[in-house]
């Protein structure tokens, strides 16, 4: 790197205290790990405790450093650096600046190592000492690894990471910019700023609160690594548990967080799009709740251990998986929001191989198999790196680690005996961790088409989401349907008949309800005209529905009845009424989800197509009234505040004497934005039954004032047959018909005058009819010049030509200046009961929360 | 049999149905070429925007179909008719994905995705 002609102006020793934080942080975690582990093999030394507890200390200063070092050039606006200058600019306000912060790469890898920090700091002080340096060697290892993503060093070609205290003129992007080579150019230059599509106040709380999500999946984690290391199964889980809810509720809000943003600020026109990103997110989770159940039934009964270490290990391996995902490039085209390409996909792979190796290490019981497991491993990397061959030799290794795993677990893992029954509590908890694994999976499976691709070199597109829908909608019923039943069956027996008994009234409930609402909802109505929707997605539909409203009275009915209302033991009941909530919501919300913008203006009906089902486009010219769903919506014009333009919308209603009334304004935009181009912002109107949801998808964004012009423009040709359509900005023009004032016979006899008059029928905005009559008149064989001019429209039509072989004629019309309005292009929809989803997110939540805190008392009254 | 047979073969059911499913239905990425030796059969086209050609897209006689020149990875060069207003843009648009079938000689798509050089990342001009 070229850094010898320093700049007087150049900060530099900022970037070097910053790059010195991430080499201390990378070499405290180091010797953290190694001393944990000496620790952990030898209770009785506590040198290597001390050793560790300090070395864990240094890293997380270094961390916070690196964050402190990054946030003051942020602030202080240090343009001589490439991340500051990416990011930040001079106008940028005191949050955004937080957001600038985690906008790049770096920077979320860092937020990342940061939350792992807290959360490290708070486990080691809280943890039992038995299970301290087990934990905390794993937990370390893992700090070595982010701080590694941050280091950016080369080693030979390779570069080791993206460093975030790089300057300007050292990145390859804009080394040679001409604005680096003059001196003093930090004075001249102002940043980028930040994406002004992320400049809002989702940006500023959701990637906090998902980073701490994924960081909370490493908690149970270690627990769960740490408990097939020193092959105690089970007593690992108490104090994991509560880390395993926390990493749930967190976890989870920082996904409907995502969902939210998706919904309010982008224009998806939807909350959830099954993009690989969304996805990658929603994995974890999913495994996180399985596993937190079968911890459960460990916790009470017993039995699930090799599930509950799978379900574990799967939540933080697949945090890593999607990190290789979302940031290594792979997913190109398949996704609209993927981070950018560092060059760190080898890096990313290594990382994610080497902890499954570790997992598979630690589960084979044998020392012979497990060195011979491990030389293998080394031979084929060293192999892979020096002779290539990469993509098979990663095959074989994962088949064989495969094959170890099934080996290990049937050879060394300790087993239930005696097989669960039927009537037992434990035994569908176990279902149901299985059916959160299995969509978890299936979803995997499809967000890795274009990792496939690569693998086997195949040519497959990515799954359509309505394959994901008809795929998760099954799982998603028997899950509703265990989250209703299961609590009612106790551990290890029920009688059936009281478990029947328990369970009647709300299935009735939910029956009644449910059928009364799914019928009108999906089967009274006709859907022959569209295709989309087809039998079995309405027969699922209608399961998922009821099974929703059964989830929701079996757990009230729990809560009320089995629980005598208590709120500090109704944590599980009141999660679960959220859970069947976000899933009614989303149900309702999408597949009653209305195109309310079809096209109802005039103007379309000549071009009525087939597709004529498929539009969802309004065009709305300024001051026009156009019927939409249940309102009547006018353009009233737009207006730029800086860099965004709002298209303001009047809706109206009817009332009762059929006269307009205003209901609400909806002002959608579109941003735009020399760096980044132009965005649509959609527009929301809340109701509490239903959304009106409104985005523009075409808009001229210039100053159109309307011209006071009279003058008319060049004119246009039109050549045409009978009954065809000319369109003017203003109206259609339909050639209705052709009169002449001879026939054939005469004319030939006698060519003295031919006058024929073509009648145009001109349809405006409005609907009103105008008759045009432009003539051709041709005299002595000369055509003699004629306009006609339809004063109402501004319009002039030229009748000046006759081909009578094609049997078509030729119209001159010009149109005046002044005819072209402005107008917009819009889509808008109405989502019926979305409110119903938002609320069970904040159930949920509150319910995991309720959870928690009862289970930290009860864990303090056993401490006593 | 124990339970945790049944619920093992239902397992590997649906992971059979799963991968089944991908490789039976899910479309594949393809050119020009091949989607006019098969009209009916649904492409996901990768290509380039041509520039110099122009987009046509006159939302007051249809707001839902714009019309445009694309060349495919093999340099092959179509007419594609989109049944959508035209996005965002789409004049800046680095690599293009179609979906949609082959009509006549035009390419009539349904879905559109775009590679913008700078939308949702960071902004950086790619390589």
């Amino acid at each position: 790197m070229d850094t010898t002609t320093v700049n007087i102006a150049e900060r530099l020793w900022i970037g070097q205290i910053g790059h010195a934080f991430i080499v201390l942080s990378l070499v405290a975690a180091l010797v953290s790990a190694i001393s944990y582990y000496f620790y952990s093999k030898e209770e009785l030394t506590s040198e290597w405790k001390k050793i560790a507890n300090y070395s864990f200390t240094i890293h997380s200063i270094s961390i916070i450093g690196i964050a402190a070092t990054l946030f003051f050039m942020l602030f202080n606006h240090y343009y001589e650096y490439s991340y500051v200058y990416q990011h930040s600019n001079n106008e940028m306000p005191m949050q955004y600046i937080m957001s600038c912060f985690w906008e790049g790469q770096e920077g979320s890898f860092l937020l990342w190592a940061f939350w792992n920090v807290v959360l490290g700091n708070i486990l080691r002080k809280t943890i039992d000492a038995k299970w301290e340096a087990p934990t905390m060697a794993i937990f370390a290892l893992v700090q070595v690894f982010i701080a590694s993503m941050l280091l950016g060093v080369f080693i030979g070609d390779y570069k080791l990471g993206s460093n975030p205290f790089i300057l300007l003129k050292e990145n390859p992007q804009y080394a040679n910019l001409p604005f680096l080579q003059v001196e003093n150019y930090i004075a001249k230059i102002d940043g980028r700023g930040l994406n002004p599509l992320l400049m809002n106040y989702w940006m500023t709380i959701h990637p906090p609160t998902l980073f701490l999500g994924f960081s909370s999946t490493l908690v149970p984690f270690v627990f769960a690594i740490a408990g097939l290391w020193k092959r105690d199964f089970t007593t690992w889980q108490k104090p994991a548990l509560t880390w395993t809810f926390f990493s749930i509720m967190i976890l989870g809000t920082g996904i409907l967080m995502g969902g939210a943003w998706a919904y309010e600020a982008l224009s998806f026109g939807g909350f959830w799009a099954w993009d690989p990103v969304e996805n990658s997110s929603l994995v974890p989770w999913l495994v996180m709740v399985g596993a937190g159940h079968v911890m459960i039934v460990n916790k009470n009964k017993g039995g699930s251990l090799f599930m509950t270490h799978l379900l574990a290990i799967a939540s933080f391996l697949l945090v890593l998986y999607s990190t290789f995902l979302t940031r290594s490039g792979i997913l190109g085209t398949s996704s609209v929001h993927a981070f950018t390409d560092l060059g760190m996909q080898g890096q990313l792979v290594i990382y994610v191989l080497t902890f499954l190796l570790i997992c598979v290490v630690l589960l084979i019981h044998d020392k012979l198999i497990r060195v011979s497991y491990i030389m293998l491993s080394f031979l084929m990397l060293f192999f892979g790196i020096v002779f290539g061959y990469k993509i098979i030799l990663l095959l074989i290794w994962l088949a064989v680690s495969f094959v170890l795993t099934i080996y290990s677990y049937m050879k060394f893992f300790p087993k239930e005996d005696d097989e669960e029954s039927l009537y037992s509590r434990e035994f569908w908890m176990f279902v149901g961790s299985l059916v959160f694994l299995l969509s978890s999976l299936v979803i995997t499976y499809f967000t890795s088409i274009p990792v496939l691709n690569k693998l086997f070199s195949l040519e497959k597109a990515p799954i359509k989401v309505a394959d994901y829908n008809l795929w998760q909608v099954p799982f998603a019923i028997v899950a509703l349907l265990l989250v209703a039943v299961t609590q009612y069956f106790k551990y290890k027996k029920t009688d059936p008949k009281q478990f029947l008994k328990h369970i009647r009234i709300s299935a009735l409930l939910a029956f009644i309800f449910g059928l009364s609402a799914v019928i009108p909802l999906y089967f009274l109505k006709d859907y022959s005209s569209s295709s989309s929707v087809d039998k079995w997605n309405l027969i699922s539909y209608a399961l998922l529905f009821i099974s929703a409203l059964f989830a929701v009275f079996c757990n009230l009915d729990y809560w009320m009845r089995v629980l005598k209302g208590k709120l500090r033991h109704a944590g599980a009941s009141i999660a679960h009424i959220g859970f069947a909530l976000i899933l009614l919501g989303a149900l309702i919300s999408t597949s009653k989800k209305q195109t309310i913008s079809q096209n109802t203006s005039q103007k379309n009906v000549a071009s009525l197509g087939e597709n004529f089902n498929a539009q969802k486009s309004l065009v709305l010219t300024i001051g026009d009234t156009l019927p939409m769903g249940n309102y009547l919506v006018t353009y009233k014009g737009k207006e730029r505040k800086g860099i965004d333009v709002f298209f303001n919308m009047d809706y109206f209603t009817k009332d009762k004497d059929g006269k307009l009334v205003k209901a609400f304004e909806l002002s959608p935009l579109i941003q735009d934005n020399p760096r980044m181009g132009q965005a649509s912002h959609p527009d929301t109107k809340h109701f509490l039954g239903s959304d009106i949801y409104t985005h523009v998808t075409y808009g001229v964004l210039s100053d159109t004032k309307e011209v006071k012009d009279d003058a008319y423009k060049t004119p246009t040709n039109f050549v045409g047959h009978m009954r065809d359509t000319i369109f003017a900005d203003n109206a259609i023009i339909l050639i209705d018909s052709i009169m002449t004032n001879l026939t054939e016979e005469q004319y030939t006899k006698n060519d003295s005058l031919l006058i024929v008059t073509a009648v145009l029928k001109a349809t405006d905005i409005n609907g009103n009819i105008y008759r045009a009559t432009p003539k051709y008149i041709l005299k002595n064989n000369m055509v003699l010049p004629d306009e006609f001019e339809l004063k109402e429209l501004g319009l002039k039509f030229i009748f000046w030509k006759i081909n009578p072989n094609e049997g078509s004629i030729e119209i001159q019309m010009s149109e005046k200046v002044n005819n072209t309005k402005d107008f917009v292009v819009l889509e808008a929809y109405m989502f019926p009961f979305i409110n119903v989803l938002w609320i069970g997110c904040i159930v949920m939540v509150i319910g995991t929360i309720v959870a928690i805190i009862e289970r930290r008392r009860i864990n303090k009254l056993k401490a006593q | 049999m124990k339970k945790i047979h049944i619920l093992g073969i239902v397992v590997i059911a649906v992971a059979i149905g799963v991968i089944f499913t991908s490789l039976q239905s899910s479309a594949t990425y393809s050119d020009f070429a091949e989607a006019s030796a098969n009209p009916d059969t649904e492409y996901h086209v990768v290509g380039k925007l041509n520039k110099t050609a122009p987009i046509q897209y006159d939302p007051k006689i249809n707001a839902d179909e714009c019309s445009f020149m694309m060349i495919d990875n093999k340099g092959i060069e179509k007419k594609v008719v989109l049944h959508k207003s035209v996005p965002q843009d789409f004049a800046k648009s680095e690599q293009i994905v179609l979906i949609g079938k082959m009509e006549g000689n035009e390419f009539h798509a349904d879905e559109i995705l775009m590679k913008c050089p700078s939308k949702y990342n960071d902004g950086k001009p790619q390589a």
